[in-house]
């Protein structure tokens, strides 16, 4: 009985495993298919497959650029395809803070990401603390924006990229390389010193 | 003297300076055979399509069958590449356009507590899936899996999830008999790390273009 039970299972398990498969036409180990073309046509598409990698090859960006990978918390700076700066970086930490009074507001603490430019530079910033750095530590919001001034904890320079986000400096430098930011990009001392020299205003910046 | 050192210094700066791209001709950036009609042809169209999305300041996606990598560009520069281990595909004839991706594969987002100080942990890779289905707009499905040896605990849910929906489809087949709507569905097996890693990449609206091999044109 036990044999016949693992019989039927294992038959089961088999069409289970096999029928999907079989479903899936394709696959890499499919043989290629060999497309006959006259000389003509086949110069007329090398000509246009030359010429579309040219303008792919013009729309990248011919200035040094920002790129952000918030996965692994690295910020580079690079010129093409050269790696000009390569810079362990802390990024959004992705949890949520409820704003209170509201039933379903909330914050969500991701770096945006997607293409951006730098569109301002500052030296020696200000933290101008938003509602929910009070909020997180359980603190009043103060009615005055004076109040909301915080000098010191950004670091010698701050790049904006707009709607409030900033790549700037940390005082917590043994985070780097985590997710642990409210959606900006900290960066170490000399790593933030190279990005302010290196960046314009309207730097590209692509965060992924 | 003085002057033609500096002048020189100036003229090695200017040079080294020149783009990259100036020196070397990018008439074949996929690296494709030329003498290959079929190969040319699917090459020309993602670059067609992907000029499209270059144009734009946004991120996108090129699943490249030819080269097994997911892709990750902007601007038409190469952000970062995962390997693809495996895949297989149905009616891939159809996958033909850019695809926009319907919704990020789900995580769960940790609340903070107020005045709770640092002891919050924050999302990471780890809390990313390492098995998920991507549905687009075009109708286009990518079900993105873990090999037997990576993690056979979660290949079998794939599997098993696989052939319940092909299930469904024989039976809705034979109770109606109509054929069901084809819709291209592309099956990646990736490495755990680098399926969280796409997971991680991926957001809502984001472009997709899938650079098929000659068999699937």
């Amino acid at each position: 009985m036990t044999r016949i039970i693992g019989m039927v299972c294992s038959i089961l398990i088999g069409v289970v495993l096999l029928l999907p498969a079989g479903s899936l036409r394709v696959t890499d180990a499919s043989p290629v298919q060999v497309v006959e073309v006259d000389k003509a046509t086949l110069h007329a598409l090398q000509s246009r497959y030359r010429s579309l990698a040219k303008q792919l090859s013009q729309l990248m960006p011919a200035q040094p650029y920002i790129v952000v990978d918030t996965a692994r918390n690295h910020l580079y700076i690079k010129r093409r395809d050269q790696i000009m700066l390569d810079a362990i970086a802390s990024t959004g930490s992705g949890t949520i803070l409820d704003k209170p009074g509201e039933a379903k507001g909330q914050w969500i603490f991701d770096t945006p990401r997607g293409e951006f430019m730098v569109q301002s530079k500052l030296v020696n910033p200000v933290w101008v603390k938003p509602d929910w750095a009070f909020i997180e530590e359980g603190l009043a919001i103060p009615r005055s924006t004076g109040d909301r001034i915080e000098s010191g904890v950004l670091g010698e320079y701050a790049l904006g990229f707009g709607k409030g986000y900033f790549i700037h400096g940390t005082l917590y430098p043994r985070l780097l390389g985590k997710n642990v930011t409210h959606g900006c990009i900290r960066l170490n001392d000399d790593d933030l010193k190279s990005v302010y020299r290196l960046a314009r205003v309207g730097t590209p910046i692509i965060i992924f | 003297m003085r002057r033609s050192v500096s002048f020189v210094r100036l003229l090695v700066v200017a040079l080294l300076s020149i783009p990259s791209a100036w020196a070397t001709e990018p008439d074949n950036i996929f690296g494709v055979d030329l003498n290959d009609p079929a190969a040319l042809q699917e090459s020309t169209r993602i670059l067609a399509e992907e000029i499209k999305l270059a144009a734009r300041p946004q991120t996108y996606v090129i699943v490249d069958l030819v080269n097994r990598a997911v892709v990750i560009k902007g601007r038409g520069t190469e952000l970062h590449r995962f390997p693809i281990e495996q895949w297989s595909a149905a009616h891939l004839a159809e996958a033909s356009t850019t695809f926009r991706l319907q919704a990020r594969p789900p995580v769960t987002r940790r609340r903070i507590e107020p005045a709770a100080g640092d002891d919050q942990p924050p999302v990471s890779l780890d809390d990313m899936p390492t098995d998920f289905t991507l549905v687009f707009s075009p109708s286009l499905l990518i079900a993105v899996h873990p090999s037997a040896t990576d993690d056979p605990w979660r290949w079998l849910q794939f599997t098993v999830r696989e052939w319940w929906r092909w299930l469904k489809n024989w039976i809705r087949r034979l109770a109606t008999g109509q054929e069901p709507p084809v819709q291209p569905v592309l099956q990646l097996t990736l490495t755990p790390h680098h399926a969280q890693s796409v997971a991680w990449s991926v957001t809502e609206g984001m472009p997709f273009l899938v650079r098929r091999t000659p068999p699937a044109l």
